[in-house]
């Protein structure tokens, strides 16, 4: 499993990039808006309503937007919570912790390109 | 935490041992919440934030798949005092993480990129800034109903 590990850090490595710097410019707006502008009265929620979210959602740029703001911050997330629990665990642990959080984004990314499709 | 107590003496152990005896590894004295630890490890701890946003965000989207009903009963959730403040803490992280990776990103650059020399910082800076609040600034403005 280490092997493993060690020879995908360059693929999760760029993934994680990614979520760094592609996830952060995308899940910025996305908060603002869905998590908390709307639900606050800040913007009207007919912005969110059914018919006009999905048409958002199911255009190719929107199918495109949704999947990466899932998927990128997944990744990134697993691999710093992997170094989090390194640096509070040790690397004991990483055989279980990094196919635990990886095995996370992983499914989280197939069912997030389900998700999309679906819309 | 003593910093005295060896943390973990195999986390960096090598795969064969070396001929260079080397002591075993210190947890340093100002972890994890003295000094730049602080900043590091909360960088870090960002990944729990991220992780669940997008888990979060999968399930917006799945449900905005499950029709007019579930969608509604989500925009409902999303209202509870839990979501926002999670929403809340999910802003200042994301916030954190930008101007920390957008200002380490030059600091990063090798000497040079091929024959080239990289770009001074300040194109980095006006890049990545640029960037990113034309993105946010474009998403409020298509979530929000300004156009579209």
């Amino acid at each position: 499993m280490k092997g493993l590990l060690l020879r995908l850090e360059p693929l999760i490595w760029l993934i994680f990039g990614g979520g760094i710097m592609v996830g952060t410019m995308l899940l910025t707006g996305w908060v603002a808006v869905v998590g908390i502008g709307v639900p606050l009265g800040i913007f009207p929620a007919d912005a969110l309503a059914y018919d006009r979210a999905s048409m958002l959602g199911s255009h190719l740029i929107g199918r495109v937007v949704l999947a990466l703001l899932i998927i990128l911050p997944l990744w990134k997330g697993a691999h710093h919570t992997r170094h989090l629990s390194i640096d509070f665990a040790g690397g004991e642990r990483d055989v279980l912790v990094a196919p635990l959080l990886y095995g996370i984004a992983s499914l989280g990314s197939v069912l997030a390109i389900v998700a999309v499709l679906r819309l | 935490m003593r910093p005295d107590v060896p943390a973990h003496p195999h986390a960096m152990q090598p795969s064969k041992p070396g001929s260079t005896r080397t002591a075993p590894p210190m947890r340093p004295a100002k972890f994890p919440a003295g000094g730049n630890y602080l900043r590091y490890m909360l960088f870090d701890a960002t990944g729990i934030v991220y992780m669940l946003a997008g888990l979060v965000a999968l399930g917006i989207v799945w449900q905005l798949g499950n029709g007019e009903a579930a969608w509604a009963a989500q925009m409902q959730r999303l209202s509870n005092p839990i979501y926002v403040l999670f929403h809340l803490v999910c802003l200042a992280s994301v916030i954190f993480v930008g101007v920390r990776f957008f200002s380490l990103f030059p600091k990063a650059q090798p000497p040079r990129i091929g024959p080239a020399k990289p770009p001074p910082a300040v194109v980095f800076f006006v890049g990545l800034y640029g960037a990113w609040i034309g993105i946010t600034a474009l998403l409020v403005a298509v979530l929000a109903g300004g156009i579209f």
